[in-house]
């Protein structure tokens, strides 16, 4: 760091104490009390409202023979996968890796969800790219690890947090042009949930 | 009840028929209203403007002249929010004063319904149509969010929705001197988005000045009417 | 920038009535979904719990910052310090080029353009490419964003589909849909390209050294996880003590912005990637910048200002916004939260008149996450523009003759009765303001006779 730096970091600490001392330091008020909502039913009510979408798998059947149908049959249906690292066999679907540039859909296991936001909660070890390039990101997630508050799920990350984690509430949208609502801008169109 | 009218600038020289209604309305409804004489301004056009040091002097006026109230009443929420909320603010050594004062001092709509516990006038006007719009002291500041249209209803009249009802319309006092051009824009929305009504009713004179200044330049015919005339004519 | 706002407005209003016409429209539809957004949920004490955060954070803004600043350092991240705009380019700029960085993704950040850090990075030769959508039709206009969230909502689909016709050849009539495949296209490739992303930050939370970020396009994801090098350029006052303040945060601050219970995205950043499995950045900075924080920090009320989170939701609210976007206001951060955050940062001579630029309707004040007192600031800062004399002397003078008269009875009604004799018109020509009034409105009817007439005479 240069030596400017480190005179500009001195000074802003020094006069951000200043204005602290003058003003006395005020207390947290706490935590934020939310209500806490039945986790799975909360969770599919907020994420597809969201335009998330859950799907149920065929439980009769091994999960990654469902899948592999269930990819085949989207429109367009889905050709080459990008799966993360952290998808165990069973759960990869018969379809061949491709890179994340050019797959139909990315595989990921969620390491929870949130049901009071609608979130799912992805680390980045699962490989950002199978997050976030392909058109549809299909997420498995265990129906255990759905945290009715958020605060519960942030406060159970802290443990091994790593280097980033991305939360996500539904596909890809926004309504820059002419206020209508489009989707699939940048991240994937189309997020689809399987609880296991 | 012994009520001490505040008259207000504008309503004093602008809106005189609809002040002496006012008066009118509550003798009606039981009350036995003073003019105290040594009123003036309240101090608001300063206080906006951030002229502390004169709206402090006017205020301290007025607490003089209203110091013997048992009530005041004021037929404009804008500047019976001055008296009620801003009073308190300035007021630095006489902020007990103005305390008390703040607990006495009404605008009329909200004297009516809170004080006075009354919300049926009349029939007078039945049949008729209209659209309030709030000013927005009265509305944010006092949260008079009902008791305009609880009164018109108490009245007979049919109170229309209007998509830019909450909105400000743009007066503001010196906003709508200072940036006119934007001021008019913000009448504009509120002409635009009106329903059709027979009148317009507001209990703020500012704000029916500036609608209706703007609504003659543009050549719409609208009746704008103040609230305490309103509410005077839909008691008989 | 054009900084003299009651001009501006007025250009806008007169010669570009379709700003007026898309910025209502879209702050209303904003608006409407920030109350249903706040009435899902107990808004008032989520709201005072956030005040009560960030007031607690300001006043311990030291210890967070240190904090915040030696858990990056320990995630791997770098930490740099910049008193203003200029040390902040420096710093950027300076990171770039040792890198040899050729191309830049950014993510919509208002502290990027508060810092002016693109015209800065295209001058030292490296390619700036915005890729939120409205962001990137801005920057293809060469415009500054007029709202903190919807950068180009003062555009309308004709003006896109214009533009986008003849920059990437979509058919002049193309939907809205169409229009956001062909940028998103081209967006792909840069995103692929680039050697480096720089973000903004909602948050920044002391206790896991914690970038957060908020979108609903999933632009901001890939800015921050695809090129080799992460710049996040932080406001100080964006501290969090905790990652369960964030979990809080993160919920209000999407209600309060569009009323979706959070955003699509969120990015949780700690560091560069490290794991196995992770192809994140190779490195991350964080750029705290102060630009004249620690002088809203110190000012006796306009501090309470650097709680706001940059929802817009003020903005939205704001029947004065609404008539022009942000362009009038002239600076960065426009509608009510840059009426009083500008002259805390910039100096009040320099924001003038912008604390007027408010009828103080409250509106803002109600829809505000972190309940910012912006009416009652906007008249701090009035009273402290009249005390330096900031203000016309006209003005000032016919307020002082005001007072005079009005704490005067008899001289307060002998000046009444004055005014009526000379009537609307000859009133006009003694006080200038009517003058101004009389442009856009026709003149007030006086009364025939005044109430204290009335009274006298006897009121039956």
């Amino acid at each position: 760091m240069s030596a400017g730096g480190e005179s500009s970091r001195e000074r802003i600490l020094a006069r951000v104490a200043r204005a602290a001392a003058s003003r006395g330091r005020l207390s947290h008020p706490g935590a934020l009390a939310t209500p806490a909502a039945d986790p799975v039913a909360g969770f599919v009510k907020c994420f597809t409202s969201s335009g998330g979408e859950v799907v149920k798998a065929d439980r009769g059947r091994p999960a990654n023979e469902w899948l592999t149908d269930f990819l085949q049959a989207l429109e367009p249906g889905v050709v080459g996968v990008a799966v993360g690292p952290e998808v165990p066999a069973g759960l990869r679907p018969r379809l061949p890796d491709v890179a994340a540039a050019h797959a139909g859909a990315g595989i990921s296991v969620a390491w929870g969800a949130v049901s009071e936001s609608g979130s799912l909660i992805l680390p980045s070890t699962g490989t950002r790219a199978v997050q976030l390039l392909p058109p549809v990101h299909v997420v498995w997630v265990p129906e255990g690890r759905v945290f009715a508050r958020m605060e519960d799920a942030l406060r159970e990350l802290l443990d091994g947090l790593p280097a980033a984690v991305g939360l996500h509430s539904g596909p890809s949208k926004s309504a820059d042009i002419g206020r209508t609502v489009v989707t699939g801008v940048h991240g994937p169109g189309r997020c689809m949930v399987v609880f296991i | 009840m012994k009520v001490a009218f505040f008259v207000t600038c504008l309503a004093d020289h602008y809106f005189a028929d609809a002040a002496a209604d006012a008066v009118r309305l509550l003798r009606h409804l039981g009350c036995e209203v003073g003019f105290p004489p040594g009123q003036t301004c309240c101090g608001q056009p300063a206080y906006n403007a951030g002229r502390t040091r004169e709206a402090l002097r006017m205020a301290e006026h007025t607490l003089d002249v209203l110091a013997g109230a048992d009530a005041v009443v004021l037929p404009s929420g804008s500047c019976a929010t001055m008296v009620k909320k801003f009073y308190p603010r300035l007021a630095g050594e006489g902020v007990s004063r103005a305390t008390a004062l703040s607990e006495r001092t009404w605008d009329l709509a909200e004297f009516i319904v809170r004080r006075l516990g009354v919300t049926r006038l009349g029939d007078g006007l039945s049949g008729r149509r209209v659209a309030v719009h709030q000013g927005c002291h009265a509305l944010r500041e006092l949260r008079l969010e009902t008791e305009p249209a609880t009164l018109l209803e108490g009245a007979g009249a049919e109170v229309v929705p209007w998509d830019a009802q909450e909105e400000c319309c743009g007066f503001g006092g010196l906003f709508s001197v200072k940036m006119t051009a934007v001021s008019a824009a913000m009448a504009d929305r509120k002409l635009e988005t009106l329903p059709d009504v027979d009148w317009v009713v507001s209990g703020d004179g500012g704000c029916v000045l500036h609608l209706d200044g703007r609504s003659r330049a543009r050549g719409d015919a609208i009746e704008f009417v103040h609230l305490a005339t309103a509410l005077w004519r839909g008691v008989n | 920038m054009v900084r003299d706002y009651a001009a501006r407005s007025r250009e806008i209003i007169r010669d570009e009535p379709g700003v007026r016409e898309a910025v209502t429209g879209a702050t209303i539809a904003f608006d409407e979904k920030r109350r249903k957004g706040y009435a899902e949920v107990d808004a008032d004490a989520w709201r005072r719990w956030a005040e009560g955060v960030k007031n607690h954070t300001l006043t311990h803004l030291d210890h967070y910052l240190t904090e915040a600043e030696a858990r990056l350092q320990a995630n791997g991240a770098q930490v740099h310090w910049a008193a203003d705009a200029a040390e902040a380019r420096e710093i950027v700029i300076g990171l770039a080029t040792r890198r040899a960085v050729a191309s830049v993704v950014k993510g919509k950040s208002m502290v990027t353009e508060e810092i002016d850090l693109n015209p800065a990075l295209e001058e030292a030769g490296i390619e700036v490419i915005e890729t939120d959508l409205g962001e990137y039709v801005l920057q293809l206009l060469e415009e500054p964003p007029s709202h903190i969230l919807g950068p180009a909502l003062h555009k309308s689909l004709r003006q896109v589909q214009d533009l986008f016709a003849e920059r990437l050849n979509t058919a002049p009539d193309g939907d809205p849909d169409t229009l956001a495949r062909a940028a998103r296209e081209v967006l792909r490739n840069a995103f692929i390209d680039a050697d480096m992303g720089i973000t903004g930050a909602n948050f920044l939370v002391a206790e896991t050294g914690t970038v957060a970020l908020i979108e609903n396009e999933g632009n901001i994801r890939l800015t921050t996880s695809l090129p080799r090098v992460h710049v996040a350029v932080v406001g100080i006052e964006k501290l969090l003590p905790r990652m369960t303040d964030l979990a809080g945060f993160l919920q209000l601050t999407a209600r309060a912005a569009t009323g979706q219970p959070i955003g699509c995205f969120v990015s949780l950043i700690q560091g560069p990637a490290a794991e196995p499995g992770d192809d994140g950045p190779e490195e991350v900075h964080v750029v705290l910048v102060d630009n004249g924080r620690t002088d809203v920090l110190a000012h006796e009320h306009a501090w309470e200002a650097l709680r706001c989170v940059r929802c817009g939701a003020c903005l939205n609210a704001c029947p004065v916004y609404r008539q022009t976007g942000g362009h009038a206001y002239g600076h960065v951060y426009s509608g009510p939260i840059g009426s009083v955050l500008d002259p805390g940062l910039l100096g009040l001579h320099d924001a003038m008149p912008l604390p007027f630029a408010s009828s103080l309707c409250g509106a803002c004040e109600d829809a505000c996450p972190v309940r910012i007192p912006i009416p009652e600031l906007l008249l701090e800062w009035r009273k402290e523009a009249q005390d330096e004399g900031l203000t016309p002397w006209k003005e000032r003078a016919a307020l002082a003759g005001l007072a005079s008269v009005a704490t005067r009875p008899g001289l307060y009604r002998l000046a009444g009765r004055i005014g009526s004799r000379l009537g609307a018109r000859g009133a006009g020509r003694a006080l200038p303001m009517l003058g101004e009034w009389a442009r856009d409105r026709a003149l007030p009817k006086p009364s025939p006779r005044t109430f204290r007439q009335l009274w006298r005479k006897g009121i039956e």
